[in-house]
Protein backbone atom coordinates (compact mmCIF):
# COMPACT_ATOMS: atom_id res chain seq x y z
CA UNK A 1 0.00 0.00 0.00
CA UNK A 2 1.01 3.61 -0.43
CA UNK A 3 1.05 6.10 2.42
CA UNK A 4 1.34 9.86 2.47
CA UNK A 5 3.69 10.90 5.24
CA UNK A 6 2.94 14.49 6.18
CA UNK A 7 5.28 16.76 8.11
CA UNK A 8 3.03 19.11 10.06
CA UNK A 9 3.93 22.78 10.05
CA UNK A 10 5.43 24.51 13.08
CA UNK A 11 6.11 28.16 13.81
CA UNK A 12 9.61 27.62 12.44
CA UNK A 13 8.39 26.28 9.09
CA UNK A 14 5.73 28.99 8.88
CA UNK A 15 8.44 31.61 9.40
CA UNK A 16 10.02 30.37 6.16
CA UNK A 17 13.71 29.99 5.62
CA UNK A 18 15.75 26.92 4.97
CA UNK A 19 16.58 24.03 7.29
CA UNK A 20 20.13 24.11 8.67
CA UNK A 21 22.79 22.31 6.61
CA UNK A 22 23.07 19.57 9.22
CA UNK A 23 19.35 18.70 9.01
CA UNK A 24 19.52 18.76 5.21
CA UNK A 25 22.39 16.25 5.38
CA UNK A 26 20.53 14.03 7.90
CA UNK A 27 17.38 14.13 5.75
CA UNK A 28 19.42 13.32 2.67
CA UNK A 29 20.77 10.22 4.42
CA UNK A 30 17.27 9.24 5.59
CA UNK A 31 15.90 9.66 2.06
CA UNK A 32 18.73 7.53 0.72
CA UNK A 33 17.82 4.80 3.24
CA UNK A 34 14.19 4.99 2.03
CA UNK A 35 15.33 4.71 -1.59
CA UNK A 36 17.63 1.76 -0.78
CA UNK A 37 14.74 0.00 0.98
CA UNK A 38 12.52 0.53 -2.07
CA UNK A 39 9.97 2.57 -0.09
CA UNK A 40 10.53 5.98 -1.57
CA UNK A 41 8.03 7.13 -4.21
CA UNK A 42 8.02 10.91 -3.93
CA UNK A 43 8.84 13.78 -1.57
CA UNK A 44 8.20 17.48 -1.53
CA UNK A 45 8.56 20.51 0.70
CA UNK A 46 5.68 22.94 1.06
CA UNK A 47 6.42 26.65 1.33
CA UNK A 48 4.98 28.69 4.18
CA UNK A 49 1.28 29.58 3.97
CA UNK A 50 1.85 33.27 3.26
CA UNK A 51 2.78 32.09 -0.27
CA UNK A 52 -0.45 30.11 -0.62
CA UNK A 53 -4.21 30.55 -0.95
CA UNK A 54 -7.46 28.83 -0.08
CA UNK A 55 -10.67 28.49 -2.04
CA UNK A 56 -13.82 27.80 0.02
CA UNK A 57 -16.64 25.92 -1.77
CA UNK A 58 -20.20 26.45 -0.61
CA UNK A 59 -23.02 25.75 -3.06
CA UNK A 60 -22.12 27.76 -6.16
CA UNK A 61 -19.88 30.18 -4.21
CA UNK A 62 -16.09 30.13 -4.45
CA UNK A 63 -14.36 32.42 -1.94
CA UNK A 64 -10.62 33.01 -2.24
CA UNK A 65 -8.43 33.85 0.76
CA UNK A 66 -4.69 34.48 0.43
CA UNK A 67 -2.31 33.22 3.13
CA UNK A 68 -0.85 33.34 5.73
CA UNK A 69 -3.27 31.07 7.57
CA UNK A 70 -3.66 30.70 11.34
CA UNK A 71 -3.85 27.37 13.19
CA UNK A 72 -0.40 26.14 12.36
CA UNK A 73 -1.27 22.57 13.40
CA UNK A 74 -3.64 22.33 10.44
CA UNK A 75 -0.92 22.86 7.95
CA UNK A 76 1.46 20.71 5.98
CA UNK A 77 5.13 21.68 5.68
CA UNK A 78 6.25 18.71 3.63
CA UNK A 79 5.41 15.18 2.60
CA UNK A 80 6.63 11.89 1.27
CA UNK A 81 4.83 9.15 -0.60
CA UNK A 82 6.09 5.71 0.49
CA UNK A 83 5.23 2.20 -0.62
CA UNK A 84 5.04 0.00 2.49
CA UNK A 85 3.60 -3.36 3.55
CA UNK A 86 1.45 -1.91 6.29
CA UNK A 87 0.95 1.03 8.63
CA UNK A 88 3.35 -0.39 11.22
CA UNK A 89 6.20 -0.49 8.73
CA UNK A 90 5.56 3.18 7.97
CA UNK A 91 5.51 4.02 11.69
CA UNK A 92 8.87 2.28 12.23
CA UNK A 93 10.40 4.28 9.40
CA UNK A 94 9.00 7.56 10.69
CA UNK A 95 10.54 6.83 14.10
CA UNK A 96 13.94 6.61 12.36
CA UNK A 97 13.43 9.97 10.65
CA UNK A 98 15.45 12.91 11.94
CA UNK A 99 13.17 15.43 13.64
CA UNK A 100 12.31 17.64 10.65
CA UNK A 101 11.96 20.75 12.82
CA UNK A 102 14.19 22.60 15.29
CA UNK A 103 11.56 22.12 18.03
CA UNK A 104 8.89 19.49 18.77
CA UNK A 105 7.04 18.33 15.66
CA UNK A 106 4.53 15.81 14.35
CA UNK A 107 4.60 13.55 11.31
CA UNK A 108 1.28 12.08 10.19
CA UNK A 109 0.96 8.87 8.18
CA UNK A 110 -2.11 8.46 5.98
CA UNK A 111 -3.09 5.50 3.89
CA UNK A 112 -3.79 6.39 0.26
CA UNK A 113 -6.64 5.24 -1.94
CA UNK A 114 -5.70 3.03 -4.86
CA UNK A 115 -7.42 2.97 -8.23
CA UNK A 116 -9.37 -0.18 -7.35
CA UNK A 117 -11.05 1.58 -4.42
CA UNK A 118 -12.86 3.96 -6.75
CA UNK A 119 -13.93 1.20 -9.10
CA UNK A 120 -15.82 -0.32 -6.18
CA UNK A 121 -17.70 2.94 -5.68
CA UNK A 122 -19.06 2.80 -9.22
CA UNK B 1 6.28 26.50 -10.27
CA UNK B 2 4.72 23.45 -8.67
CA UNK B 3 1.87 23.73 -6.20
CA UNK B 4 0.30 21.20 -3.90
CA UNK B 5 -3.49 21.57 -4.08
CA UNK B 6 -4.91 20.13 -0.88
CA UNK B 7 -8.51 19.04 -0.41
CA UNK B 8 -9.23 19.57 3.27
CA UNK B 9 -11.09 16.79 5.08
CA UNK B 10 -14.74 17.10 6.09
CA UNK B 11 -16.93 14.92 8.30
CA UNK B 12 -18.05 13.11 5.14
CA UNK B 13 -14.52 12.21 4.06
CA UNK B 14 -13.56 11.23 7.61
CA UNK B 15 -16.64 8.98 7.70
CA UNK B 16 -15.22 7.17 4.69
CA UNK B 17 -18.06 8.23 2.42
CA UNK B 18 -16.94 7.50 -1.15
CA UNK B 19 -17.62 10.11 -3.83
CA UNK B 20 -20.83 9.62 -5.80
CA UNK B 21 -20.51 8.31 -9.38
CA UNK B 22 -21.64 11.78 -10.52
CA UNK B 23 -18.80 13.50 -8.64
CA UNK B 24 -16.29 10.90 -9.84
CA UNK B 25 -17.34 11.66 -13.40
CA UNK B 26 -17.06 15.44 -12.89
CA UNK B 27 -13.65 15.03 -11.25
CA UNK B 28 -12.56 12.80 -14.13
CA UNK B 29 -13.51 15.52 -16.58
CA UNK B 30 -11.73 18.18 -14.49
CA UNK B 31 -8.60 16.03 -14.28
CA UNK B 32 -8.71 15.56 -18.05
CA UNK B 33 -8.80 19.35 -18.49
CA UNK B 34 -5.81 19.68 -16.16
CA UNK B 35 -3.99 17.05 -18.22
CA UNK B 36 -4.87 18.70 -21.53
CA UNK B 37 -3.59 22.03 -20.17
CA UNK B 38 -0.30 20.37 -19.15
CA UNK B 39 -0.86 21.23 -15.49
CA UNK B 40 -1.51 17.86 -13.86
CA UNK B 41 1.53 16.16 -12.30
CA UNK B 42 -0.10 13.92 -9.74
CA UNK B 43 -3.41 13.30 -7.96
CA UNK B 44 -4.32 11.08 -5.05
CA UNK B 45 -6.84 10.57 -2.28
CA UNK B 46 -6.27 9.68 1.36
CA UNK B 47 -8.28 7.23 3.39
CA UNK B 48 -9.90 8.55 6.59
CA UNK B 49 -7.49 9.30 9.43
CA UNK B 50 -8.88 6.23 11.26
CA UNK B 51 -6.46 4.24 9.07
CA UNK B 52 -3.51 6.48 9.87
CA UNK B 53 -1.09 7.32 12.67
CA UNK B 54 0.95 10.20 14.01
CA UNK B 55 4.46 10.24 15.40
CA UNK B 56 5.29 13.16 17.70
CA UNK B 57 8.97 14.20 17.90
CA UNK B 58 10.25 15.90 21.04
CA UNK B 59 13.96 15.74 21.78
CA UNK B 60 14.87 12.06 21.59
CA UNK B 61 11.24 10.94 22.23
CA UNK B 62 8.98 9.50 19.56
CA UNK B 63 5.34 8.95 20.62
CA UNK B 64 2.98 7.10 18.31
CA UNK B 65 -0.78 7.76 18.22
CA UNK B 66 -3.12 5.79 15.98
CA UNK B 67 -6.02 7.57 14.24
CA UNK B 68 -8.76 8.65 13.97
CA UNK B 69 -7.75 12.22 14.75
CA UNK B 70 -10.05 15.00 15.92
CA UNK B 71 -10.19 18.43 14.34
CA UNK B 72 -11.32 17.44 10.88
CA UNK B 73 -10.04 20.78 9.55
CA UNK B 74 -6.49 19.72 10.39
CA UNK B 75 -6.68 16.83 7.98
CA UNK B 76 -6.00 16.26 4.33
CA UNK B 77 -8.49 14.21 2.28
CA UNK B 78 -6.73 14.40 -1.07
CA UNK B 79 -4.30 16.40 -3.17
CA UNK B 80 -2.97 17.22 -6.57
CA UNK B 81 0.44 18.40 -7.67
CA UNK B 82 0.15 20.94 -10.48
CA UNK B 83 2.69 22.78 -12.58
CA UNK B 84 1.47 26.38 -13.02
CA UNK B 85 2.89 29.81 -13.91
CA UNK B 86 1.85 31.44 -10.66
CA UNK B 87 -0.50 31.24 -7.68
CA UNK B 88 -3.27 33.06 -9.54
CA UNK B 89 -3.34 30.47 -12.30
CA UNK B 90 -3.76 27.78 -9.65
CA UNK B 91 -6.57 29.75 -7.97
CA UNK B 92 -8.42 30.10 -11.28
CA UNK B 93 -8.18 26.34 -11.86
CA UNK B 94 -9.38 25.54 -8.34
CA UNK B 95 -12.40 27.78 -8.88
CA UNK B 96 -13.29 25.58 -11.88
CA UNK B 97 -13.02 22.39 -9.81
CA UNK B 98 -16.23 20.61 -8.86
CA UNK B 99 -16.82 20.82 -5.10
CA UNK B 100 -14.99 17.68 -3.97
CA UNK B 101 -17.35 17.15 -1.01
CA UNK B 102 -21.13 16.80 -0.60
CA UNK B 103 -21.16 19.84 1.74
CA UNK B 104 -19.07 23.02 2.04
CA UNK B 105 -15.33 22.37 1.64
CA UNK B 106 -11.97 24.07 1.32
CA UNK B 107 -9.12 23.53 -1.12
CA UNK B 108 -5.73 24.94 -0.15
CA UNK B 109 -3.03 25.82 -2.66
CA UNK B 110 0.57 25.65 -1.45
CA UNK B 111 3.67 26.33 -3.56
CA UNK B 112 6.34 23.64 -3.27
CA UNK B 113 10.04 24.12 -2.77
CA UNK B 114 12.12 23.46 -5.85
CA UNK B 115 15.71 22.23 -5.97
CA UNK B 116 16.94 25.78 -6.66
CA UNK B 117 15.55 26.91 -3.30
CA UNK B 118 17.79 24.44 -1.51
CA UNK B 119 20.86 25.15 -3.66
CA UNK B 120 20.70 28.77 -2.59
CA UNK B 121 20.92 27.89 1.10
CA UNK B 122 24.25 26.13 0.69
Amino acid sequence: MRVMVIVKATEDSEAGGMPPAELLADMGAFNQALIDAGLFVDAGGVKETRKGARVAFSGKDRTVAKGPFPNINELAAGYWIWRVKDLDEAIEWVKRCPNPMPGPSVIEIREMFEMGDFDEAK
Amino acid sequence: MRVMVIVKATNDSEDGKMPTPDLLEQMGAFNQQLKDAGILVEADGLRPSAKGARVAFSGQNRSVTKGPFPNVHDLVAGYWIWKVHDLNEAIEWVKRCPNPMPGPSVIEIRPLYEMEDFDRSK
